[in-house]
């Protein structure tokens, strides 16, 4: 077991925090983004039989480089299948995938996620990106997990637009009623800690307050009277092999951090990213005995 | 008593002729105005997008059909073409924020467009219901959310079977398809390498289709491995030859993703005028796909090749 890691950013803690959410021999459907850096951790440290499945066709991919989008060529790599979304999206909802993840720009208390529009539908103040797959994992992954930043307006009373469904209006067996196969969600990992549901009301609670983050700051973040579980805890901080894997795959932090703006228009510091990955990958594979 | 035979009617199988061309042939042949078009994500036809874009004058209106789509859609948001899109996802992905989509759908720049969203299951079945000549196809994505409340071709009954809610989406059958992959033969039998996403059904759903490749091969190496054979021909309308004609998406074993290009390309589209100069130096500055090419330099594309075959080469593992 590697030591805890000293210096770590809030992006590599919830990357970790969400990695831990993966169980050894699960097949998860993963959207791009930082789930993908989570399941990229937990392939290569306490799971290495967990397999990933790719939007766009891709099954236990084990790529030595970035995955630059969930219809990549990097998504092919050494992958068991490639091929179509029917193929991937379509065992989901037959009940094939485990664990779901998924990110979305507002949550309310029962789970429900907006990614498509901020304010009327028809006339938006902001739009966004819509559902791609979220909608799906959300409706029928066996479990879902949410990773999305709390920033203080997003944790709502009523989202503007459910985007992917979870409890809905947490009266019981909501989601059987509405036709949803899979069984909702699991866990919300954000820049503040970890919220679960209760399941007998469906409501989320927090269950890990992340290191240094104040209990009242979390409260006066989230629009509704916020339940606590009496054993609330500190979330696990991320382990120096976790750091080291999350660095090596992104050294400029394009997920974790600011390497967009690093890498704009910069080729040769993309391409050296893209270089630079494969022996420490491949070396760390051979260590893990993954092909 | 007269006998009279039955008339002759004419099937929808194109036949197995040569079918190469240029994209500018292509695209005047098959794009007319306001034509329905639907776009494959995996890979990206850019080729054919940039080609359409200097073609808008004649064709003017576009209603758009994607599933997901990074940039590529937004080129022609951007250029004022598209009146409709009917979507999932039309972002930026790990380029982020997409401002050209933004400002069409909030501000109405360069004009108003009209949204009808899906889930990326629910838009994919569509064209699944098209390929296969029925009117909808039923899926247990979108039930309970808005995605269903806000859209009226999106149905929901009780299954008579089972008698639970199921989604029924609309068929959707594009005027034309234009997709990107891997090879082709020179009447239309197309190979897809690696994940091809929806590409597949988009084909068969359309009345016309243009595939760009990354390369043509002959008859024979199509028959070599006939199961590789993602569209039969009689699906085809239109082969053209495009090397690298996904760029800056990827093409799986040829070239990956030119991130640094994108995010630039993205900076610049963070305003009309930016994405206008934009336009102006890369699309309507070059007068095909092998100078836009050059003006991207073939050394940055091969470098991105080089890359990609260190990692993966078609049929081996590396």
């Amino acid at each position: 077991m590697s030591e805890y890691a000293k210096d770590y950013s809030m992006p590599e803690l919830m990357a970790a925090t969400v990695a831990r959410e993966f169980r050894d021999g699960e097949l998860a459907f993963i959207g791009v983004g930082m789930p993908l850096i989570a399941a990229m951790v937990a392939k290569f440290t306490h799971a290495p039989n967990f397999n990933i499945m790719v939007e766009f066709g891709a099954v236990g991919p084990s790529p030595r480089r970035l995955p630059l989008c969930v219809d990549c060529a990097v998504d092919n790599e050494r992958a068991y299948y490639t091929g179509t979304l029917r193929e991937v999206v379509g065992a989901q909802q037959a009940g094939f995938v485990d664990v779901g993840c998924i990110s979305g720009a507002e949550i309310d208390k029962y789970g429900n996620v907006n990614s498509t529009c901020i304010g009327d539908y028809y006339k938006p103040q902001v739009r966004l990106a819509g559902s791609g797959g979220a909608n799906d994992i959300a409706s029928s992954a066996t479990r879902t997990i949410i990773m999305m930043r709390q920033d203080g307006r997003n944790f709502v009373e009523k989202v503007h637009y459910i985007t992917s469904p979870g409890y809905l209006d947490g009266s019981p067996g909501a989601r059987e009623k509405a036709g949803l196969p899979g069984g909702g969600p699991q866990a919300v990992v954000t820049t503040m800690g970890v919220y679960r549901f209760d399941k007998d009301t469906c409501e989320m609670y927090l269950e890990k307050i992340h290191p240094g983050i104040k209990i009242d700051d979390v409260k006066a973040s989230v629009k509704w009277n916020l339940a606590v579980s009496p054993n609330l805890v500190e979330t696990e901080p991320p382990t120096e092999e976790q750091v080291m894997i999350m660095r090596t795959l992104d050294p400029y932090q394009v997920y974790l951090g600011t390497g967009r703006q690093t890498l704009t228009g910069d080729f040769e510091a993309f391409m050296k990213m893209m270089e630079d990955s494969y022996w420490p990958m491949s070396e760390l594979m051979k260590k893990k005995g993954i092909l | 008593m007269q006998y009279q035979p039955v008339p002759l009617q004419e099937g929808r199988a194109k036949q197995p002729t040569y079918k190469i061309m240029t994209a500018k042939e292509a695209v005047s042949r098959f794009i007319k105005e306001g034509c329905y078009l639907g776009m494959s994500v995996s890979a990206a036809p850019s080729a054919l997008i940039w080609e359409i874009v200097r073609q808008k004058d004649r064709i003017k209106t576009l209603d758009l059909v994607i599933t997901s789509q990074i940039g590529m859609s937004s080129v022609l948001i951007g250029s004022g073409l598209v009146n409709k899109i009917e979507m999932a996802y039309n972002w930026g992905g790990i380029e982020g924020e997409d401002r050209v989509f933004r400002r069409a759908v909030e501000k109405g720049i360069p004009k108003n467009i009209e949204i009808e969203d899906y889930s990326n299951f629910g838009a994919a079945m569509r064209w699944q219901a098209g390929a296969m000549g029925l009117s909808f196809m039923p899926t247990k994505s979108q039930l309970g959310s808005d995605v269903v409340k806000y859209n009226p071709r999106i149905k929901v009954i009780d299954d008579p079977y089972t008698g639970k809610p199921v989604a029924l989406v609309l068929a959707s059958n594009p005027d034309v398809g234009i997709m990107h992959c891997a090879r082709a033969d020179e009447i239309g039998n197309v190979q897809c390498f690696g994940l091809y996403g929806n590409t597949d059904v988009l084909a068969r759903a359309s009345r016309h289709v243009i595939v760009t490749v990354e390369e043509i091969v002959s008859q024979a190496e199509i028959r070599r491995m006939p199961n590789l054979n993602t569209i039969p021909y009689y699906y085809v309308d239109a082969v053209v030859h495009a090397p690298f004609g996904a760029h800056w998406r990827e093409s799986n074993y040829y070239y990956h993703h030119d991130l640094a290009y994108g995010l630039d390309a993205y900076r610049q589209f963070a305003t009309q005028e930016g994405f206008e100069a934009w336009i102006d130096k890369y699309v309507l500055g070059t007068q095909d796909w092998n100078e836009y090419c050059k003006l991207v330099g073939y050394d940055r594309l091969y470098r991105l090749m080089l890359n990609e075959r260190r990692y993966q080469q078609f049929g081996e593992v590396r």
